[in-house]
C-alpha cells in the first residue's frame, strides 16, 4: 500500500496553498487519492503557509505524522516541521537561503538563482517546487504542463512557456544532480476520474444540485470560499448570489426569497451565525424553508479564525429563542457534504422550517479525492423534493398555518391569484393573522412541534458503525472527526486490534428508541471530540439518556491525528 | 379592479386620532388606484404600531423582526422582481434598529417602496424615545431630554444612494396617495418619510406641530438636483419639514444589474441541470 506524506511550507501570501492543489490534482490524475490540511494565520502577508497532502492508493481521509517530502520555500518550514522528519524524509530547500541539518536526504534547489537567471517573480518558486518535487517522485512533468496550460493558456502561448520553464528548472535540476535519491513511487494507475475538492466546494455543488436559486452571505472564515465559489458560477448557473452588509441582512434577504417560492441559502461561522439567531427564529415560526451553513471556527468571539473546532453544536441546536423545530446535520466528509447539502434543502422544503448543516475549518478547507461515480450517481439519485409547497392551494378556503396530523401545512407561493396570507412573526392562527388566544396558541406550538416527530419517523437517519461490529471497543463520533477515526482504525488493524466506531451526521433532533440499540451494555465506549466540553456527548444524553463516561477531546485549535485517537487505546 | 375594501383585513387597533389611520387609507387607495389587488404584490411590515397594519391590510405578506422588514423586501424583490414589493416600518424599526439596512438597501438601488411612519417615539412599548425624536425630547428611556440629535432620513438616504425621496403628513391622506404612488412607480430604491403624529405618547409633534412646521415644496423645485435635494433635506435639523419628492435620480435598480435575471425571474427559470460543467475546477 502507498501511502505518503508530501508538505510545503513558506511566507503566507506567496501562493502555498494553490500549490498543494495544484499537486494534489496533478496525483489524482495519476491515478491516486489524496487528502489534504491547510494551516495559515490570519492575516495576508507574512506568516507561515502550509498544505499537507496525502496521498495513497486507496481512499484516504487523514494525514501521517511522518513526513515524506518537505518542500521548505523558506527556513521556517524546515524550523517548525523538522520534527516529523524520519531518515527516508526528503527535504527539499534553498541552499543560498540555509542548509537543513539533520539525518534525512537532502535535495538542494537553487530557487533564488533560478529565479534571478529567468527573471521570475517570487510566486514562481512554487512551479519550480513543483518540478522539483515531480522530480524526486519519480514522476514526469506531462500533467503539471497540462495543468499549466489550462490555468494560464488564456494568456497566450508565451506565459504558458514562461510558467513551463520554470517547472522544467526544478525538475531537471533533480533529474540531474539527485538520480540517486529518485524513486518510482507513484507508477501510473488505472482508476475512475476523481475530482479534488474541499467540504466548502462540495457544499457549493450541493447547492446547485439542489436548485438552490439564491445564496447570501457576509464573508467569514472558515465559510467564505462558498461565497467566492457561486458568486463566479451565478452567471453560468443563474444563481443569484448577494453579499450583504452583515449577516443579519443576510439570513433575512434569504427568508424574503424562500418566502417568495425560492430555495435559498446563507453561509457563515459561529460570530456570524450568533447574529443570524433570531431571524432563525422567524423562520421557525413563519415556517420558511432555509438552510444555513455554520463553518465552526475555534471562539469565543473572534477565537482563532483559521483553525478548527467543533465548538458549536449544541450553539446550534439551540439557536433561536422560543420553541419551534429545527434540523441540524453534520457531514463528515466531502461525500457527506455532497449528500447531506442536497438532502438539507428538501428537508428545509418539506418540513418548512430551518435546516442547519455544521461544518468545520477542516472539512470547509481540506481537499478530498471524490470519485466521479458517486456525483454522478448522486445526481442521477436526488430529486427536488419540495413537500407540501403548491402554487394552488388544495381548499378552496387556504389556511397557510392549517393544523394537520404531520404537523406541515400546505405553503402557498406568494402571487396566486384569489389568495394571500402572511408569514407571520406573531403567533397565529390558522388563516396567519395575529393571535393571543390560548387554544390556538397551544394548538399552532403543537402542530409545529410536531414536525420533530414526522421527521424523526421520515427522513432521519441513524449513526453508521463502521469496523468490527462486535468489538468491545467503540468509538463515537459526529461530523468532521470521522476522517481521523476511520484512519485509527486501518493503524490499530494493522496492529491486530479490531474497533468499532459509531458515526453520526444527523445529529439533531434524535430519539432513543431509534440510537439505544448501537450502544448495548457491556462495551468501552469512547467519544471523540474537537471540543472542551463534550458537546455531543452532553446532546446524546439529553436525547436519548446514553452516558458516555470515557471523552477524547481535543480543542486547541488542531485536528485529531489519527495516530494519537490509535496510541490512545494503549 | 380591486377596491379599498379589497385591501381591508381586521378593524385597526390603533389609537383614535392616531396618524396611522391616514397611512393605512392612503396606502389601500394607492394600491387600488395602481390597479392592484391583494394577490399581485408583497408587502414586509416591520414591528410597532406601523407594523400592526400586517392584520389591517389583505396582501401577501412578512411581518418580519423589528428592524428586518428592508432585507425581507430585498430578498423578494430578487426571486419575483416583477412583484411590486414595499416595506411598511416605523422610524425606530427602520432608522433605529435596521438603520444598517436602511443604508445599504439605498446604495442598492434594490426596487422596493419603503414607506416610514415617523413619529418621534416607539408608541408600542409606551414612548421612549425614537431616532427623529428632536434633541431635549422627554420620555420615559429619557427622562433628563434626549442627548442624542434626530436622524435626518431625507438627507441619510439621499447622501447613501437611494433614488426615490420623499416626504408627506399624515394628516393629509390625498397628498400621501400621491407619494406612494410615485414612489411605488420610480424604478430603484424609494423612501416615502412620513410625518405622523401620535396622538398617545407624543405631546410635542402633534397634528397642529406639523401644521406650523410643514410646507409643501414649490411646482418649480429641481426634484433631480443632488445638491438642491441635501439642501432642502437639512433644512428638517431646523424643523422646517418639507413634503414632496425631495429627491428623483435614474440609476439601474440592484435586480436589473443582474444579467442572470435578464431573460426570466429567479422563481420562473428552469432548474440549472448541467452540474457537470463545474467539474473541470476539481480535476
Amino acid at each position: 500500500m502507498t501511502k505518503l506524506l508530501w508538505k510545503i511550507g513558506g511566507e503566507a501570501g506567496f501562493g502555498i496553498v494553490t500549490t498543494g492543489q495544484v499537486f494534489a490534482k496533478i496525483i489524482n490524475r495519476q491515478g491516486y487519492y489524496t487528502f489534504d490540511y491547510i494551516q495559515y494565520p490570519s492575516l495576508i502577508r507574512g506568516g507561515h503557509n502550509t498544505i499537507d497532502v496525502m496521498v495513497s492508493d486507496e481512499e484516504v481521509t487523514a494525514l501521517k505524522k511522518p513526513v515524506d517530502f518537505l518542500v521548505c520555500l523558506n527556513k521556517d518550514t524546515f524550523e517548525f516541521h523538522k520534527e516529523r522528519l524520519t531518515p527516508t524524509s526528503v527535504v527539499i530547500f534553498d541552499p543560498t537561503e540555509f542548509t537543513p541539518d539533520g539525518e534525512f536526504v537532502k535535495i538542494a534547489v537553487p530557487f533564488a538563482e533560478i529565479l534571478k537567471t529567468n527573471e521570475g517573480q517570487t510566486v514562481m518558486k512554487n512551479t519550480i517546487a513543483l518540478g522539483a518535487s515531480l522530480a524526486a517522485l519519480g514522476l514526469d512533468l506531462e500533467i503539471l504542463n497540462t495543468l499549466l496550460e489550462e490555468q494560464f493558456g488564456k494568456k497566450g502561448e508565451p506565459v504558458v512557456n514562461f510558467n513551463k520553464k520554470f517547472a522544467e528548472e526544478g525538475f531537471s535540476h533533480v533529474k540531474k544532480n539527485y538520480s540517486q535519491s529518485i524513486k518510482q513511487l507513484l507508477p501510473k494507475k488505472e482508476t475512475g476520474q476523481k475530482l479534488v475538492m474541499s467540504g466548502n466546494e462540495a457544499f457549493s455543488l450541493a447547492s446547485v444540485l439542489a436548485d438552490c436559486r439564491l445564496y447570501v452571505a457576509y464573508p467569514m472564515t472558515p465559510s467564505s470560499t462558498i461565497l467566492t465559489v457561486l458568486a463566479s458560477w451565478q452567471e453560468k448557473n443563474g444563481m443569484v448570489v448577494r453579499h450583504a452588509e452583515d449577516e443579519i441582512s443576510v439570513i433575512n434577504t434569504a427568508i424574503g426569497a424562500a418566502f417568495a417560492g425560492v430555495r435559498a441559502s446563507v453561509g457563515t461561522s459561529g460570530g456570524g451565525f450568533a447574529l443570524m439567531v433570531e431571524s432563525i427564529s422567524l423562520a421557525g415560526v413563519t415556517e420558511t424553508p432555509i438552510v444555513i451553513f455554520l463553518a465552526e471556527r475555534p471562539g469565543p468571539a473572534t477565537g482563532m479564525p483559521t483553525w478548527t473546532e467543533q465548538g458549536d453544536l449544541l450553539f446550534a441546536i439551540h439557536a433561536g429563542h422560543g420553541e419551534f423545530p429545527k434540523i441540524v446535520l453534520a457531514p463528515g466528509d466531502m461525500e457527506e457534504m455532497l449528500e447531506l447539502g442536497a438532502k438539507a434543502y428538501n428537508l428545509a422544503d418539506v418540513y418548512q422550517t430551518p435546516v442547519i448543516v455544521v461544518s468545520d475549518m477542516l472539512l470547509s478547507e481540506s481537499h478530498k479525492s471524490v470519485p466521479r461515480e458517486f456525483l454522478d450517481r448522486l445526481k442521477a439519485d436526488y430529486k427536488v423534493e419540495r413537500g407540501k409547497t403548491v402554487s394552488t392551494p388544495t381548499d378552496t378556503k387556504y389556511l397557510r398555518y392549517k393544523v394537520t396530523d404531520d404537523g406541515i401545512s400546505e405553503r402557498l407561493i406568494p402571487g396566486a391569484k384569489g389568495f394571500f396570507y402572511q408569514a407571520n412573526s406573531y403567533e397565529h392562527l390558522e388563516d396567519s393573522h395575529t393571535t393571543e388566544e390560548a387554544g390556538p396558541r397551544t394548538a399552532q406550538v403543537e402542530k409545529r412541534n410536531k414536525k420533530n416527530q414526522t421527521y424523526l419517523k421520515t427522513h432521519f437517519q441513524p449513526p453508521k458503525l463502521y469496523g468490527a461490529k462486535d468489538s468491545k471497543t467503540v468509538f463515537v463520533g459526529w461530523g468532521s472527526v470521522k476522517g481521523a477515526i476511520l484512519d485509527a482504525q486501518k493503524i490499530l488493524k494493522l496492529k491486530g486490534q479490531e474497533t468499532a466506531f459509531v458515526h453520526f451526521t444527523h445529529v439533531y433532533p434524535m430519539n432513543e428508541e431509534i440510537i439505544k440499540p448501537f450502544f448495548p451494555e457491556g462495551k468501552r465506549y469512547i467519544l471523540v471530540e474537537n471540543n472542551s466540553q463534550a458537546q455531543f456527548g452532553k446532546l446524546l444524553r439529553a436525547e436519548t439518556g446514553i452516558d458516555i463516561k470515557e471523552k477524547l477531546l481535543r480543542y486547541d485549535g488542531r485536528p485529531f491525528w489519527s495516530e494519537d485517537i490509535a496510541n490512545y487505546l494503549k | 379592479m380591486a377596491t379599498v375594501q379589497d385591501f381591508s383585513g381586521y378593524t385597526p387597533t390603533w389609537c383614535p386620532g392616531c396618524g396611522d389611520w391616514g397611512i393605512g387609507v392612503a396606502v389601500k387607495t394607492a394600491f387600488s388606484q395602481m390597479g392592484l389587488d391583494p394577490s399581485s404584490l408583497a408587502v414586509v411590515f416591520g414591528i410597532g404600531c406601523s407594523g400592526n397594519m400586517n392584520d389591517f391590510l389583505n396582501a401577501y405578506a412578512i411581518h418580519a423582526l423589528h428592524g428586518r422588514a428592508i432585507p425581507n423586501a430585498i430578498g423578494i424583490k430578487i426571486a419575483r422582481h416583477n412583484l411590486p414589493v414595499l416595506a411598511i416600518v416605523g422610524d425606530g424599526d427602520c432608522y433605529g434598529e435596521g438603520g444598517n439596512h436602511l443604508v445599504h438597501a439605498c446604495r442598492g438601488n434594490h426596487d422596493i417602496t419603503v414607506i416610514v411612519h415617523d413619529n418621534g417615539v416607539y408608541g408600542l412599548t409606551t414612548g421612549q424615545v425614537a431616532p427623529t425624536a428632536q434633541k431635549g425630547f422627554k420620555s420615559k428611556s429619557t427622562p433628563g431630554g434626549i442627548i442624542e440629535i434626530p436622524i435626518n432620513p431625507l438627507a441619510l438616504t439621499i447622501t447613501s444612494g437611494a433614488t426615490f425621496v420623499a416626504q408627506s403628513f399624515a394628516g393629509d391622506a390625498n397628498f400621501t396617495i400621491e407619494m406612494i404612488k410615485l414612489g411605488m412607480k420610480h424604478k430603484g430604491f424609494s423612501l416615502i418619510n412620513i410625518l405622523q403624529p401620535c396622538v398617545t405618547f407624543n405631546k410635542i409633534n402633534t397634528y397642529q406641530y406639523y401644521l406650523q412646521h410643514i410646507y409643501r415644496l414649490p411646482p418649480e423645485y429641481q426634484k433631480n438636483s443632488f445638491t438642491a435635494a441635501v439642501n432642502k433635506a437639512v433644512e428638517m435639523n431646523q424643523e422646517k419639514f418639507p413634503l414632496g419628492v425631495v429627491y428623483e435620480s435614474d440609476r439601474p435598480s440592484f435586480t436589473d444589474s443582474i444579467p442572470q435575471l435578464k431573460e426570466k425571474t429567479l422563481f420562473e427559470r428552469e432548474r440549472f441541470e448541467n452540474l457537470e460543467s463545474f467539474y473541470p475546477e476539481f480535476l
